[in-house]
């Protein structure tokens, strides 16, 4: 095989490049932030629980209360947590696949599809976690999941588990298909 | 890499030249670990109550492996360990199916692109592919625990996956830095 021959990478869309990018600046200034600011984060999440103590089962008693009051801030520092190592994993997932999308999906409307899911819900998905977090003093731990569960992880993680599926089809395709030509 | 055949004006170069990309297969097996590593993060939250369930059952149907000795409060101290190794199993996989999907994926390219040679380049595939198969290890770290007893289990895989399939990684990360070093000398 000569030189030019042999095969190459393709650039990715621009706007995914810019939205990979994004998401590992986004957990690299949650990350940031967590510890910067973690008195005033923990202090906002403790008050926003006292104002809503029907919400979180607190009765007045001190022992009961304050064990309710840490298993929810600890919660919500892991939430906090997961968005940093989640979008950071994920803008990684989403340049690296595009690219092998980019490179190797002959079909457009096929690779445009796929790189558009691997986007959308890469970039997406750790946004659930920072939702869960800012909805546990509101809503309360279960409550909150939920509502992060329903109109994020779902939606988003699906969307890239599909695509990854889809991608792993054609690229095991398209290697069936070289050997063949 | 190149935009060329897109037809788009480029207003900056990532790259003056085209830049080699692996072969397919190792692509695919990058592609195959990440999404395996997604699905199973995504079983790990939405299907928990089954999956506890399923490891009880399975330890219940391994009595003797677990170790039982008929005492109800001990015997639930077991199989509750047993539960969270094989969760923890599930969980490891999430986490390194998709750090090793990602380091097989970069370190190939970056073979492709600097790596002389179609026998060394060749070499470091391999290491490398063997390598990004390293997560499969939890999977059997969890199954195994259950089957045969948390420490069996744990040292079957250890022994079989985690421990040949890592060095393999190390190893073939270990070609390529000294690939590279070699070429900059």
């Amino acid at each position: 095989m000569r030189e030019a021959d042999a095969p190459t990478w393709r650039v990715p869309p621009r706007w995914v490049l810019l939205v990979a990018v994004l998401s590992i600046v986004a957990a690299e200034i949650g990350g940031g932030s967590m510890a910067r600011f973690k008195v005033e984060l923990t202090r906002w999440a403790r008050d926003g629980m006292l104002a809503r103590p029907s919400v979180h089962g607190l009765v007045g008693v001190r022992d009961v209360d304050e064990r309710i009051l840490d298993e929810a801030l600890v919660k919500f520092d892991a939430g906090l947590r997961l968005f940093h190592m989640h979008a950071e994993g994920m803008g990684l997932v989403i340049i690296a696949t595009s690219m092998v999308a980019a490179s190797v999906i002959r079909h457009v409307t096929a690779r445009r599809a796929i790189i558009a899911l691997l986007t959308t819900g890469g970039a997406g998905y750790p946004v659930g976690y920072l939702v869960w977090s800012a909805l546990i003093p509101s809503y309360g731990l279960e409550r909150a999941k939920t509502i992060a569960e329903w109109l994020v992880w779902v939606p988003f993680g699906t969307a890239t588990i599909v695509a990854l599926w889809c991608l792993a089809g054609l690229v095991a395709w398209s290697m069936i298909d070289r050997h063949r030509a | 890499m190149t935009n060329a055949g897109r037809g788009a004006t480029l207003t900056f170069l990532i790259m003056s030249a085209t830049v080699r990309r692996p072969p397919l297969a190792v692509v695919l097996v990058a592609i195959v670990v990440l999404a395996l590593g997604e699905t199973a993060g995504a079983a790990m939250s939405r299907f928990k109550p089954e999956i506890q369930r399923y490891a009880a059952a399975r330890v219940a149907a391994n009595p003797g492996a677990h170790g039982f000795s008929g005492s109800a409060e001990y015997d639930d101290e077991v199989r509750e360990r047993a539960i969270f190794t094989a969760e923890a199993g599930l969980a490891f996989f999430h986490l390194h199916g998709m750090g090793v999907g990602l380091v097989l994926f970069f370190a190939s390219a970056l073979v492709a692109a600097t790596v002389p040679g179609r026998r060394a380049r060749a070499v470091l595939y391999v290491l490398l592919t063997l390598g990004g198969l390293f997560p499969l290890g939890y999977v059997v770290y969890g199954a195994a625990g259950l089957e045969l007893g948390r420490d069996a289990g744990i040292e079957l895989a250890e022994r079989w996956i985690l421990t040949p399939l890592g060095v393999s990684a190390i190893a073939g990360l270990a070609g390529l830095w000294l690939a590279l070093a070699r070429r900059r000398a």
